[in-house]
């Protein structure tokens, strides 16, 4: 499987790289709450958060045409969701006055604004750090131990589901081809049968080998996480400046409302 | 059918985390050592399986396979379903960190409906299989409805929704073909 993207701006030397893998994920779902808790309908604020977070991106050196390329794989998705809000407002079929139908198009666009933040966020938070150091910061945050099991066991099986799902793929294509029939759909049902026997069978070999060389359900690592005082600079920093903007953003809400 | 963050009220998405937690632990508690390995399986291809893509009205749709998900691992599923979306939410950014718990309740309640649907005796076993997989997609898209509805979109995204009625007949269509696959290669899979 090619997974290359995944780790490939994670070696960079930057302060956001810098950080410890818990205090990376800790300050980018604080900043995700910040943002996706703001008022809906309220664009004003979103003139501050988007700085905020085009410039975390330039500190970190992750180059923009990367992070707006793995936006694009999910921007439609999100501009479709932004859209249903003043859609399936109108859809109803109760008697709205206009100026709330120019709220709900208002709506609809801080839904997409504070999606696409988020989105910049977590790409930011798995860019810039080793996808297997992630899941160990995440191990350490305290995951139930379960949870933490089956991710180290998928972060495995993944690339062997993958390949067997390239390799079902190329036979299945070379026997279905032409428009979509109910007969392809059970050559579909098929691979994913054959896909899920073949993978199982093999995960049982992989577990029973680890669980002969002592596996215990903690999974050594040799990167040793550790965080220093002034690595809380950077993340303080940011979660005071969007809690500023946040509180601002209100009381400006309420002085001119009120 | 992921929820990214921002897109349901926060308030929902809080809520919905903490039952999705509750839900996990319940499911996945007692869970034997050979439990394991099918579990962390059925996780990645959970995953996995939104590659796999067929043609649809000029587009392409993925697979979910929440239906076949319900049916090899039982009550077993929602912590594999949670691990998934963990994953896709981090690698491909499908769904959302915030949103986690949200997508887990509905994609894993569409494998808990499957299963209870495969488990019941009362039907010819195909039928099963075709409801199991039918309710592994519309189970979601209901919940995914209600999130909705709470988060003040109107009543209208219940008919935008309905275009997940094709998707759930061709899933279901999908999971009888898996299904009989199974039985004949590998019964022991099928819960």
């Amino acid at each position: 499987m090619k997974h290359s993207f995944l780790d490939k701006y994670s070696n960079l030397d930057s302060p956001v790289h810098r950080l410890d893998p818990r205090v990376k994920t800790v300050t980018a779902l604080i900043l995700i709450i910040i943002i996706v808790s703001e008022t809906r309908g309220a664009l004003f604020p979103f003139l501050f958060y988007i700085p905020v977070v085009a410039v975390l991106v330039a500190v970190s050196r992750i180059p923009w045409s990367y992070i707006l390329k793995r936006c694009l794989i999910v921007a439609p998705f999100i501009l479709l969701t932004a859209l249903f809000y003043p859609i399936s407002n109108m859809l109803a079929s109760d008697y709205r006055p206009q100026g709330q139908y120019n709220h709900d198009y208002m709506v609809g666009l801080s839904i997409f604004l504070k999606a696409y933040s988020a989105l910049i966020l977590l790409i930011l938070l798995t860019s810039s750090a080793k996808f297997h150091n992630l899941l160990l910061g995440l191990r350490k945050l305290k995951m139930p131990k379960l949870i933490g099991i089956i991710s180290a066991l998928m972060y495995r099986y993944v690339f062997l589901i993958h390949d067997e799902i390239l390799k079902t793929n190329m036979a299945r294509d070379s026997r279905t081809t032409g428009k979509l029939k109910m007969s392809r759909l059970k050559v579909f049902g098929n691979q994913s049968a054959m896909v899920f026997i073949r993978s199982f069978e093999r995960s049982q070999t992989l577990y029973n080998s680890m669980l002969s060389r002592g596996f215990n359900g903690e999974f050594p690592s040799m990167s040793k996480l550790s965080v220093k005082g002034k690595e809380l600079l950077l993340p303080g920093v940011l979660i005071f400046l969007m809690l500023v903007i946040r509180l601002a953003n209100q009381n400006i809400q309420n002085y001119l409302f009120n | 059918m992921h929820i990214s963050d921002g897109i349901i009220d926060i308030n929902v998405c809080i809520a919905a985390g903490a039952v999705s937690i509750g839900l996990v632990y319940l499911s996945g508690r007692n869970t034997s050592v050979e439990e394991i390995p099918r579990m962390g399986m059925m996780g990645a291809a959970l995953f996995v399986a939104s590659l796999i893509h067929f043609p649809l009205a000029g587009t392409s749709m993925h697979l979910g396979l929440f239906g076949i998900a319900g049916i090899i691992l039982g009550k077993r599923s929602f912590p594999p379903v949670f691990a998934a979306l963990l994953f896709q939410s981090l690698i491909f950014q499908h769904g959302g960190l915030v949103t986690l718990g949200v997508n887990s309740i509905n994609m894993g309640a569409g494998a808990f409906a499957a299963w209870l649907i495969w488990k019941s005796a009362f039907m010819n076993e195909n039928i099963r299989a075709l409801l199991a997989g039918f309710l592994g997609i519309i189970i979601p898209v209901l919940l995914m409805a209600v999130e909705f509805r709470l988060s003040g979109y109107g009543r209208g995204i219940v008919y935008l929704f309905s275009v997940y009625l094709l998707a759930a007949g061709i899933e279901s269509i999908i999971t009888l073909g898996a299904v009989r696959f199974i039985r004949k290669v590998k019964p022991g899979l099928l819960t």
